[in-house]
C-alpha cells in the first residue's frame, strides 16, 4: 500500500521529484494525445521495474545501467511499432516522443531506485503507481491547456469555453506548459506543506 | 562464475541478443502493415483533394478500392500529379505538395480541375505544425476555402491573406495566429504548383 501512496503522492514524479518534465511540457497540449503517452510510459516503467527486479540477481553490479536501459528501450520500442502499425495517425501525432520515453528519467530512476533491489511484484506495483502518478498529472495539464487554448476536450467543443471564450492560444504552445505546470506544482506543494505542519 | 571478468561480456550479449531478436522478429511481422499505412494515408490524400463524393466514415479498404478504380499514377504527360480519370478523359490532378513546414516537413496534394485553372480541394498526410495553430492546415475550415478558387497566372498562383480581409479569386484567408506555417504553406502551394505548370508546358511543347 506504501509503495502505491509514494508513487500517486508522497514520492510523485513530477512535483515531488520533479522528473520527467521534458515530455510533460511536450506532448500536452491534447488530452488524447498526452492519455497515450501517459498509457505509453506507465507501461513502460511498470514492465521495465518488473523485468529489472527479476533479472536483478544475474545482472552483474557494473553493467546494470546498459541493461536497464536495454530492457527500457525495448519496452518502448513494443509501443512504438504497435502505434505505428495499428494507430498511425496517432503515432504521427506522437512522432519522436514515444522513441524519447526511454530517456525518460522517471523509468530509469525508478529501476536503480526501487526495482533493482525489490521484488518483482513490488517493483512491478512501484513502477506501475510512478507512472500513474505521472499520468494523473500530466492529465490535469493536458485538460487545462486545451481547455483554455482551444476550447475542446478530447476534441469535444465544450460550452462557454469553445464560443464565448478568447481562447488563450499561448496555452497550446509550449510556453503554455510552463504556466500550467509550474502552477500545478505550486498547488501541489502547498497542500503538502500544510499535511507536513499537521503531520509534525 | 560471477565474478569471472568474462561474466558481464556474456550477459550483456546474451540479454541484447534475446531482447533484439524479439524486436527484429515483431519488426518483420508488423513491417507490411505499417507500410501498407503509410500508403493509405497518401492514397486518402489524393482521394481528398480531388472532386469525388468519398462515403462517409470509409474505412481504409473502401478508399483503397476507390483509389485503384478511379486514380492513376503520376506520369510525365501529368506532371508527375496523380490523375482522376472520367471514363477516359482527365477529370483533374492531384499535384503533390512537398516543402518545410514550421517544424517538420509538410507533404501533402492540391486537387487541380482539367482545365489547369479551378482548385478541387487541397488535404495533407504528413505535418508536424503546431496543434491547435499550424495543424489547423489539416481542418475542413482552412482546406474547404480553396474549393472553386482559380489559380491566378504568373509565379504566384495562390495568395494567402489575412483572416477577414477581401479575397480575389485566387486567393485564401492564412491562419490566425499561425503565421509561420501560413507563410510556409503559401510558398509550398505556390512553388510546386508554378513548377507543376511549367512541366506539364514544356512537355506539351516537345510534344507539338
Amino acid at each position: 500500500m506504501s509503495v502505491v501512496k509514494e508513487g500517486l503522492w508522497d514520492n510523485n514524479p513530477i512535483f515531488r521529484q520533479v522528473l520527467g518534465i521534458c515530455s510533460a511540457l511536450a506532448v500536452t497540449n491534447l488530452v488524447l494525445n498526452t492519455a497515450v503517452m501517459c498509457f505509453a510510459l506507465t507501461w513502460t516503467t511498470a514492465l521495465s521495474c518488473l523485468t529489472v527486479s527479476l533479472l536483478r540477481e544475474w545482472t552483474p553490479h557494473r553493467i546494470r545501467m546498459m541493461v536497464q536501459t536495454l530492457i527500457i528501450a525495448f519496452y518502448v520500442i513494443l509501443v512504438d511499432l504497435a502505434l505505428k502499425a495499428y494507430w498511425p495517425e496517432m503515432s504521427r501525432n506522437l512522432g519522436p516522443y514515444v522513441g524519447l520515453i526511454i530517456t525518460n528519467c522517471i523509468i530509469m530512476g525508478r529501476c536503480e531506485a526501487f526495482a533493482r533491489s525489490n521484488p518483482p511484484g513490488k517493483s512491478f506495483l512501484d513502477g506501475l503507481f510512478s507512472g500513474l502518478g505521472y499520468s494523473f498529472v500530466l492529465l490535469m495539464v493536458a485538460v487545462v491547456r486545451e481547455l483554455l487554448g482551444m476550447g475542446t476536450i478530447l476534441g469535444v467543443p465544450m460550452p462557454y469555453f469553445s464560443t464565448l471564450w478568447d481562447k488563450w492560444i499561448i496555452m497550446v504552445m509550449p510556453p503554455g506548459a510552463f504556466f500550467t505546470l509550474a502552477c500545478l506544482i505550486w498547488i501541489f506543494r502547498s497542500i503538502r506543506s500544510g499535511e507536513e505542519e499537521k503531520s509534525v | 562464475m560471477r565474478d569471472k571478468a568474462w561474466y558481464p561480456v556474456l550477459y550483456m550479449f546474451i540479454a541484447t541478443a534475446f531482447f533484439s531478436s524479439i524486436l527484429i522478429g515483431l519488426a518483420r511481422f508488423s513491417r507490411d502493415r505499417v507500410e501498407a499505412n503509410q500508403r493509405l494515408s497518401v492514397e486518402k490524400a489524393v482521394l481528398e483533394a480531388l472532386p469525388i463524393e468519398l462515403p462517409r466514415e470509409a474505412s481504409s479498404l473502401e478508399l483503397h478500392r476507390i483509389f485503384l478504380e478511379r486514380v492513376t499514377g503520376p506520369s510525365a504527360a501529368s506532371g508527375n500529379a496523380y490523375v482522376l480519370l472520367e471514363g477516359d478523359e482527365v477529370a483533374a490532378y492531384a499535384v503533390p505538395l512537398e516543402g518545410k513546414g514550421y517544424w517538420d516537413t509538410i507533404r501533402g496534394f492540391i486537387g487541380i480541375a482539367s482545365d489547369k485553372n479551378a482548385v478541387t480541394g487541397i488535404s495533407f498526410y504528413e505535418q508536424n505544425e503546431t496543434p491547435g495553430l499550424g495543424a489547423e492546415i489539416v481542418q475542413p475550415p482552412f482546406r474547404n476555402q480553396f474549393v472553386g478558387k482559380r489559380i491566378a497566372e504568373g509565379d504566384r498562383p495562390l495568395g494567402f491573406r489575412p483572416a477577414g480581409s477581401a479575397l480575389e479569386e485566387s486567393e485564401v484567408h492564412a491562419i490566425t495566429g499561425a503565421t509561420q506555417t501560413s507563410t510556409r504553406v503559401e510558398k509550398i502551394i505556390n512553388e510546386d504548383l508554378a513548377g507543376w505548370r511549367s512541366g506539364l508546358r514544356s512537355n506539351g511543347d516537345s510534344g507539338s
